[in-house]
């Protein structure tokens, strides 16, 4: 793959990355670099790459990655200067996407996303990754496999426990 | 709920509908392509790189193309100041992008810009000298070792002295710490990025106008640099331990205003109060009695006991030890560093009566240090009444 195919697939991909590396980091100073430093650490890996078989799979896994390597440094940034979190800014951005939604979904507080997102939060690794490219990256089945270099039944299994863990949560949370 | 709800509750729940900005994007395009020009010649000609990173070591200044490095642009917005960001990205800004080799550092200075309201922070003498010069300067070690992280012990250990001075004025009279001035500092990837701050420095172009670094000093230090009157140039030592080198600053000399020059620097090496400057005396005074009057009513509450202002909780941390009998505190940005001995008495428990505080819109804080029986001592931040 060369540098122009690259760029494209920043204009292609790069808001669901952007998106994922949002909710990977949990604030915007770190999901921009995490952003950036995904795509020019795929110009370091581009002969491997294919755009025939799912860049942004591969991408995706570049931003995982990159954030296991540096989630030390941001455990320690954050314990000394906290960054602006984004949950709040995350509640406004939500709001637009009532418009496209059923009447039912409009009714939908901003308060029980914040909480879904917050028991999304919460989920260990395994059952998060999975949940944010599938839900945030707008990835499939196959992809997210793909990217976590695991079988496509054990994405399956891993979503519905997600699934399943944050509906207990929720429930529990609710009572 | 059914699964297939509770499916959409997640997709609309989970998907987030940021996006990367154009800036970002753009900034991200033109690095990818600047790699993508540098790798090949990289691959293909060994021995040119070779060639070229033994003129560099050789020259020790060179321009730099500062692509690895943070421009001055995002050091200012990882400093939260997005108008300082902006205008450093303006046509009034300078690009420098220069870089110098001492002792152990390489420092580059990435660029500056000058005027007024251009920070989202004001300071008090602003009131007085409305346009700032700010400026942006890295420092990385030469051997390739990661400069010490704010919240490592060793941070701060070797200091650095960053200051703008003025070709016909004595350096330790007119420096950074007389022109009003200040800095902040964050380290990135292992490299220290300062950007400083002090009144503006412009005004000074056609005279000349360095911007001095020296390690091991946070001050003006006789030792790093010398003063020739006859000529007025400053100069870096070769014989100081640690790094001291100078920059020229390439400011536009139709900047340079002689009369504007000659008042500033008469009201800061003479400062005796001239008759019209009553009223710029007096807020001085408002502003100096003002912090004096709020330490006082700080001291005075820790004798009666009493609470003083509002806490931050989650800023009370217990200090750390430096490695050299000094104590380190840091929290949001806030950072001391405190030989225990002159802030307690030997049995002393409770606040320490040394603190500093600082003041912005009118809402003012104070680093407050406070020690246990059982000797702990922790710092905190405290927004006074």
């Amino acid at each position: 793959m060369d540098i122009d195919e690259l760029i494209e697939l920043v204009k292609l991909h790069g808001k669901s990355i952007y998106g994922f590396c949002c909710k990977l980091t949990g604030n915007w100073a770190d999901a921009d670099d995490l952003y950036q430093e995904t795509f020019l650490k795929a110009v370091e890996l581009r002969f491997k790459m294919d755009s025939s078989r799912n860049p942004k799979a591969y991408l995706i896994s570049i931003a995982v990655l990159l954030h296991r390597n540096h989630r030390r440094k941001l455990a320690w940034r954050q314990k000394i200067a906290p960054t602006a979190d984004l949950g709040e800014a995350a509640d406004r951005l939500l709001v637009p996407l009532a418009s496209e939604a059923t009447p039912e979904d409009a009714v939908l507080s901003l308060e029980l996303r914040a909480m879904i997102r917050e028991a999304a939060h919460r989920l260990n690794d395994k059952l998060k990754l999975p949940l944010y490219m599938y839900y945030t990256a707008d990835m499939t089945i196959e992809e997210i496999a793909s990217a976590l270099r695991i079988p496509p039944g054990t994405v399956k299994s891993r979503l519905h426990k997600a699934r399943e863990n944050m509906r207990k949560v929720l429930e529990a949370d609710s009572l | 709920m059914k699964d297939e709800d509770w499916d959409r509750l997640l997709r609309q729940s989970l998907a987030d509908a940021a996006e990367p900005g154009e800036e970002l994007n753009e900034s991200l395009i033109r690095q990818l392509k600047e790699r993508n020009e540098m790798k090949p010649k990289y691959k293909k000609r060994l021995s040119v790189g070779l060639l070229a990173a033994v003129l560099l070591l050789v020259l020790s200044v060179s321009a730099y193309a500062a692509n690895q490095l943070f421009s001055a642009k995002q050091v200012a917005e990882r400093l939260g100041d997005r108008m300082l960001a902006e205008a450093f990205e303006s046509k009034d800004a300078v690009q420098i992008n220069q870089s110098k080799a001492s002792g152990d550092y390489r420092f580059t200075l990435h660029g500056l810009v000058s005027g007024a309201g251009l920070s989202e922070f004001r300071q008090s003498s602003e009131e007085l000298y409305p346009d700032r010069t700010y400026a942006v300067v890295s420092i990385a070690r030469q051997d390739g070792k990661p400069m010490p992280n704010t919240a490592d012990a060793e941070y701060g250990l070797d200091p650095f002295f960053v200051s703008p001075l003025i070709k016909g004025q004595k350096p330790w009279q007119v420096n950074i710490f007389t022109m009003n001035g200040g800095y902040g500092e964050t380290v990135i990837d292992g490299v220290t990025y300062r950007m400083i701050e002090c009144d503006q420095v412009e005004i000074f172009a056609d005279r000349g106008v360095y911007l001095a670094i020296a390690s091991g000093t946070a001050f003006f230090s006789n030792k790093a640099f010398g003063y020739d009157e006859a000529t007025g140039e400053v100069y870096a030592k070769e014989d100081y331990s640690g790094a001291s080198l100078l920059f020229d600053l390439p400011l536009d000399p139709d900047k340079a205003d002689r009369a504007k020059a000659d008042a500033y620097l008469d009201g800061l090496l003479n400062p005796s109060p001239a008759p019209d400057s009553r009223d710029t005396e007096g807020l001085v005074n408002t502003v100096e009695n003002k912090g004096i009057a709020l330490i006082q009513n700080v001291q005075a509450k820790m004798r009666a006991g009493e609470r003083i202002g509002e806490t931050i909780p989650e800023s009370i941390q217990e200090m750390t030890s430096n490695g050299s009998g000094k104590l380190k505190y840091s929290y949001d940005g806030w950072s001391a560093t405190i030989s225990p001995d002159e802030y307690f008495a030997e049995d002393q428990v409770g606040f320490s009566e040394k603190f500093s505080i600082s003041g912005k819109d009118d809402v003012y804080k104070a680093v407050l240090f406070h020690k246990e029986e059982n000797g702990v001592i922790t710092g905190r931040i405290v927004i006074l009444d």
